[in-house]
């Protein structure tokens, strides 16, 4: 008993609150989106893909930001799904760790890309 | 040491009881629920690759509007559009097949337990639950129906 104890103070996040996380996120990341999509419709939509129209949507600080919450919000949300997808396939401590390691590189490396884009383009030149 | 040993058998039964790829795929034994499973494995993927896909996209941004341009060329084609289309279905079933997947994380619309008497029908898997799985199918078709009409009818 004082085993399991010690080993549950070990873990960083417990699984069923990374599993909240998840909703979460997907909750969140389904209103953001709404948003993200409902910006394209409000005109034509060939037209709302024009490049001057784009970059103005960036240079919009306000949907800057919605831009970033949904990287950061569909990143986690997805590479976590991908993580469950995994460990249902297979288990074991080396598997889980590995695959617990490369979804977490994978989300730095993808909202990392996708903050670059939203930066430069936001005019900011960091 | 003893305790170890039975850890052990454990661990070998359970290694026995992997059925890994094949298990995910197996349409049996599991009826509707199993293909919301699968749909909501699926289109998680997908929408992955899709969402990897758009974030290296936009970066042409950055390269000016030549390079955004070409970019757009390259997906403003019919089959461009085929492939939002499905994007739009597959995150319209995700989305609402995952607030049911919600609900029933949270034990709402699941039923009472009861004894279980002959022909052992699992009260957590009522019509219900049910429904929602052909909401989020009606409801993708829906959207990628709306889908078609903005891309292809040139609103």
């Amino acid at each position: 008993m004082t085993r399991n104890t010690q080993n549950a103070k070990r873990e960083f996040l417990r699984e069923s609150t990374v599993m909240k996380i998840h909703y979460v996120t997907g909750l969140a990341a389904l209103f953001t989106v709404a948003v993200h999509v409902m910006m394209r419709l409000i005109m034509p939509f060939s037209m709302s893909l024009e490049y001057e129209n784009v970059v103005a949507n960036y240079q919009n600080i306000l949907y800057a930001l919605l831009l970033e919450s949904i990287l950061v919000l569909i990143s986690i949300h997805g590479f976590n799904g991908l993580r469950v997808m995994l460990l249902e396939l297979r288990q074991g401590k080396i598997w889980e760790k590995f695959v617990i390691l490369s979804t977490l590189a994978a989300m730095l490396v993808v909202i990392g890309y996708g903050t670059r884009t939203i930066i430069i383009v936001n005019g900011l030149n960091l | 040491m003893v305790r170890e040993k039975a850890f052990s058998a454990q661990n070998s039964q359970n290694r026995a009881n992997r059925e890994g790829l094949k298990g995910w795929l197996n349409p049996t034994r599991y009826g509707w629920e199993r293909l919301s499973y699968w749909l909501m494995r699926l289109t998680g993927l997908f929408l992955l690759v899709y969402f990897v896909g758009h974030v290296y996209e936009t970066s042409n941004l950055v390269g000016g509007v030549n390079a955004w341009n070409s970019m757009l060329e390259l997906t403003q084609t019919t089959w461009g559009h085929i492939f939002l289309i499905l994007v739009i279905g597959t995150s319209t079933f995700h989305s609402i097949n995952g607030i049911r997947l919600i609900f029933a994380e949270t034990a709402r619309g699941l039923g009472k337990p009861g004894r279980p008497d002959y022909p052992y029908e699992a009260v957590s898997l009522n019509n219900i639950q049910r429904s929602g799985i052909w909401v989020a199918l009606i409801l993708a078709a829906a959207a990628m129906l709306y889908g078609s009409s903005v891309l292809f009818g040139g609103e």
